[in-house]
């Protein structure tokens, strides 16, 4: 026997949160569809046991400080990068972890979450990009610029630019000197 | 995430290239919508039209009967309209030298046709990835250049 | 030696004339001068003569007055006093004639007055002593002593005349002493002058006498070039011809008119004869080369046709260059060349670089079709290939899975070829610009275009530090890409890849491999692995297309990468060599040109 049922989404996904909320002993307000109100600041404990209530129901919080936080990351790495000032030995997990107060693995899963990339890809992508801008308007060396973003050899500098941009970094010297070129005639 | 949705057009004369490039991408699962054209002049049609929607990313083959991707490339270059498209060539093979010309003349990326499907895969997610790290980072695209 | 190059001096012979002239003069001077002196003497001897003829001749008359008058005396006779008579007259002649001839002798002019005083005295006493004979004639002892006295007197005359003979005398003897003294020496300078004189002739007609000796000879060498220039001008088909241009004249070689099939001097030397034989169709061209080498004075290389009486038509180039001759006339020196087999040659030639190129050309563009365009099948048969693995081959049998395993293998060898003859077939020299490039930067690009097999394999390369080279880079990049993929390929399993690149600049003589090329310098580029090698009788063999040493179920080459190192090399009008020994390694030496 097959029965035909007609429901409303809405009214499910409402009643569901009502319900959790109500459970939990939470004031709020259902604003519209997708988003709830809490006139009093929510507690983590209280957070994390409001999310266990949902899982089951596949619903999650869509967290935008998630987005903070990546941007966060992304502004530390680029310190790190650019600021030749700040000495940084340690690695940059160690140094990103420290200085975000989050576990390494934590913003990695988070990163990739949100970037599509990984840190340490996107640490390479910056790296390479300041080396190309090196190269164009400061005129660097590569020996210079290896020197200057720390790196171990002109050799390792030059490795990971060809395998991030495909091209060798005098192939892209020349592209740009061209282009230059081209557009001044 | 509607508004992160990447816009990609393909101008190729060839149906099987067409096809391994709309496969891979439904296969990619990445937030894109693919269009294709087989060659040139409905391409820049395509684009020459005030309402179309600009692609993020138009992968050009050079070989293409009526216009080809080189001349596709320089009046593209030459409309300050499309400023904000990456411009990938998507061809079979060249020297070095002519590659070399292609990111003269102002392509971004140049993508020597993959004869694996797995690894077209791979080339494409990277060329969307990269793109997209130019486009959120804010990196300067006057040096985005990407050989595959 | 400053005598030598005085005597070999061309003004040498005119300076011994013009001395040798002068010395004749002097001689002529000093001869001229004696013979007077010389007369001079002798009309002074004449003149002495002269002096004492008439002193002499005075003393006769005076003599005959007195023979006269003793007769008269002896015999009264009167006629006898004749000849007293008249010497008075002729007395008075004699003084008067020597006062002429002493008139520039104060001594002698004072002698004669004495002289005259004591004539008249002597005189006066003939008449005294003829008086005492006609009016008192017997008053013989006052006649006496006027007759002793007239004695007396003609002693005074005696002496005085001898006395003035006797200055004459002395005077004379004195002059002609100073005249002998200078005619003496003169003699001796004479001689010495002529000797001087012969001397200096001498060498001027030794040197004379050389000049002619050369000038024969050289008239000699200058008939003989004569001949040899038309010899030459016979076997290299030139003529020549002369241009008097302010007289309009001409004069061709004999050859020119050979050149025309003519014999020699068949017609008269003129523009228009010569311009009956040229091609209709040239004459305008030939002409006006004409009437610019008259205002330009210089003619470009012009080429003409000319028509034989034969009716072969001939190809002449001619050249002409303008001189200014010894007359200060303009004259034209040209020069006419036969090229007619030049020019078929060139032809020929032409035609055949024409077919040539064409044909490389055509075969660069099939080559390249060919492998161009055989990527795109074989690309899909791969993709599709790869799909097929990927969905559907659980589906597959076992031998199923083999076959397309097998069908894999297959396809990537053809695509390794197909790749490697496409980088053949760009390699062309035609599209290649030389660039000054940095070496170490190719040579590191080539390692980054391998640098995954490099880290594979844990290649340790060392590269020596290398001078800027006119090259093209992509092409010399592309020869270290290949020589790098070499050695990794062909390495020893059981050792860890080592390659060293090694640089110095060696003249072309430092080694004879390279003695036929066309620079003077080479960069020398040794490449050098330890890989297993080969047998050294194959170091040329593997330079060629599709050579391979070893086995493909081995190594996995295609037998294309060193053929495109050679042809590279090839390109750059350099060289590269192979030294090996089997699992001893292997050499590459690269010898690209120094070029400035």
């Amino acid at each position: 026997m097959n029965l035909f049922i007609k429901f409303d989404f809405n009214t499910v996904c409402t009643t569901v949160l009502e319900q959790c909320l109500e459970q939990l002993e939470i004031a709020y307000k259902i604003v519209g569809f997708g988003e709830v109100s809490f006139p009093k600041p929510l507690s983590e404990a209280k957070k994390k046991e409001f999310l266990a209530l949902l899982a089951p129901y596949q619903i999650e919080i869509v967290e935008d400080h998630k987005r903070i936080l990546v941007q966060k990351i992304k502004d530390a790495i680029l310190e790190m990068i650019y600021d030749e000032d700040t000495e940084v030995q340690v690695k940059s997990s160690v140094y990103l972890s420290e200085k975000l107060g989050h576990s390494y693995g934590y913003l990695s899963n988070l990163f990739s979450e949100v970037t599509y990339t990984s840190i340490e890809n996107f640490i390479i992508l910056q790296k390479i990009e300041y080396t190309k801008q090196l190269i164009i308007q400061e005129n660097l060396s590569l020996t210079e610029i290896a020197y200057k973003l720390r790196y171990s050899s002109v050799a390792h500098l030059s490795t990971q630019f060809k395998n991030t941009t495909g091209i060798t970094p005098s192939a892209f010297q020349r592209i740009i000197a061209k282009r230059k070129q081209n557009l001044s005639t | 995430m509607a508004t992160d949705l990447t816009h990609i057009i393909l101008a190729d004369d060839d149906e099987d290239d067409r096809l391994f490039f709309t496969d891979a991408f439904e296969e990619l699962k990445m937030s894109t919508a693919v269009t294709t054209y087989k060659d040139g002049v409905y391409l820049m049609d395509y684009l020459n039209h005030p309402d179309a929607t600009l692609p993020h990313i138009l992968f050009l083959d050079l070989n293409m009967p009526r216009k080809s991707g080189m001349e596709c490339l320089k009046e593209i270059k030459a409309n300050k309209r499309f400023d904000h498209i990456a411009i990938a060539i998507y061809s079979t093979s060249a020297s070095d030298e002519d590659i070399e010309n292609t990111f003269v003349q102002g392509a971004n990326i140049y993508i020597k046709k993959p004869s694996d499907f797995g690894k077209l895969k791979k080339v494409l997610s990277n060329v969307v990835t990269t793109n997209w790290q130019y486009h959120t980072n804010g990196l300067n695209r006057d040096q985005f250049l990407l050989k595959l | 030696m400053p005598l030598k190059s005085v005597y070999n001096a061309p003004w040498f012979v005119k300076v011994v004339f013009v001395i040798s002239l002068f010395v004749v003069f002097f001689i002529a001077g000093i001869a001229y001068k004696h013979i007077t002196d010389l007369s001079k003497s002798q009309s002074l001897v004449v003149h002495t003569y002269k002096v004492n003829v008439e002193l002499e001749q005075i003393l006769s008359y005076l003599k005959d007055a007195e023979t006269g008058q003793r007769g008269f005396i002896i015999t009264r006779d009167s006629l006898l006093l004749q000849p007293y008579l008249k010497s008075r007259n002729n007395l008075n002649n004699s003084i008067a004639e020597l006062k002429v001839l002493i008139q520039d002798n104060q001594e002698q002019q004072k002698n004669l007055r004495e002289l005259s005083i004591a004539i008249d005295q002597r005189l006066d006493n003939f008449e005294l002593a003829s008086s005492y004979i006609f009016n008192k004639p017997n008053n013989a002892a006052q006649f006496d002593k006027v007759f002793l006295l007239g004695n007396d007197y003609m002693q005074d005359i005696r002496n005085k005349l001898n006395e003035m003979i006797a200055l004459e005398n002395g005077l004379l003897e004195e002059r002609q002493a100073s005249y002998r003294s200078t005619l003496k020496f003169t003699p001796v300078f004479l001689y010495g002058f002529v000797i001087i004189v012969l001397i200096f002739m001498y060498l001027a007609y030794a040197k004379i006498n050389t000049n002619l000796e050369e000038l024969r000879l050289q008239n000699h060498q200058l008939n003989v070039f004569k001949e040899s220039t038309k010899q030459s001008e016979i076997i290299n088909k030139h003529g020549s011809w002369r241009w008097n241009v302010d007289e309009d004249s001409f004069h061709f070689s004999d050859n020119l008119f050979r050149l025309l099939g003519e014999e020699p001097n068949a017609f008269e030397h003129t523009i228009e004869n010569f311009m009956h034989f040229v091609h209709p169709e040239d004459v305008k061209k030939l002409s006006d080369s004409i009437e610019r080498m008259r205002h330009e004075k210089d003619l470009p290389f012009v080429t003409y046709r000319v028509i034989h009486n034969d009716g072969s038509i001939h190809y002449l180039k001619a050249y002409g260059k303008s001189t200014i001759d010894r007359d200060g006339k303009t004259q034209l020196l040209g020069t006419t060349t036969d090229v007619t087999e030049d020019i078929a040659h060139y032809n020929t030639l032409e035609l055949r670089n024409q077919e040539l190129e064409l044909n490389n050309k055509e075969l660069a563009a099939f080559n390249y079709v060919a492998s161009h365009d055989l990527q795109e099948p074989l690309r899909k048969i791969q993709t599709f290939l790869s799909r097929l693995k990927e969905k559907e081959s659980d589906r597959f049998s076992e031998s199923g899975k083999t076959y397309m395993a097998r069908i894999d293998v297959a396809a990537g060898r053809m695509r390794a070829l197909i790749d490697d003859l496409l980088q053949y077939s760009r390699t062309n020299k035609a599209d290649a610009v030389l660039k000054s490039s940095n070496i170490n930067t190719l040579i590191s690009d080539a390692q980054q275009d391998l640098a995954e097999a490099i880290v594979e394999h844990d290649a340790q390369i060392t590269v020596a530090n290398m001078p800027k080279m006119l090259v093209v880079p992509f092409q010399i990049q592309q020869l270290f890409a290949n020589l790098l993929n070499n050695s990794l390929k062909y390495r020893a399993k059981e050792r860890a890849v080592i390659i060293s690149i090694e640089y110095v600049l060696i003249a072309k003589s430092e080694d004879e491999r390279i003695a036929s090329g066309h620079f003077a310098q080479y960069h020398k580029i040794s490449f050098t692995d330890n890989g297993i090698g080969f047998e050294q009788q194959y170091a040329e063999k593997i330079f060629t297309l599709f050579s391979r040493l070893h086995n493909k179920d081995e190594y996995s080459g295609t037998g294309i990468g060193l053929s495109i190192c050679k042809k590279i090399t090839d390109n750059h009008a350099g060289f590269i060599f192979a030294k090996a020994a089997p699992d001893q390694g292997a050499t590459f030496e690269i010898f690209l040109p120094k070029r400035q």
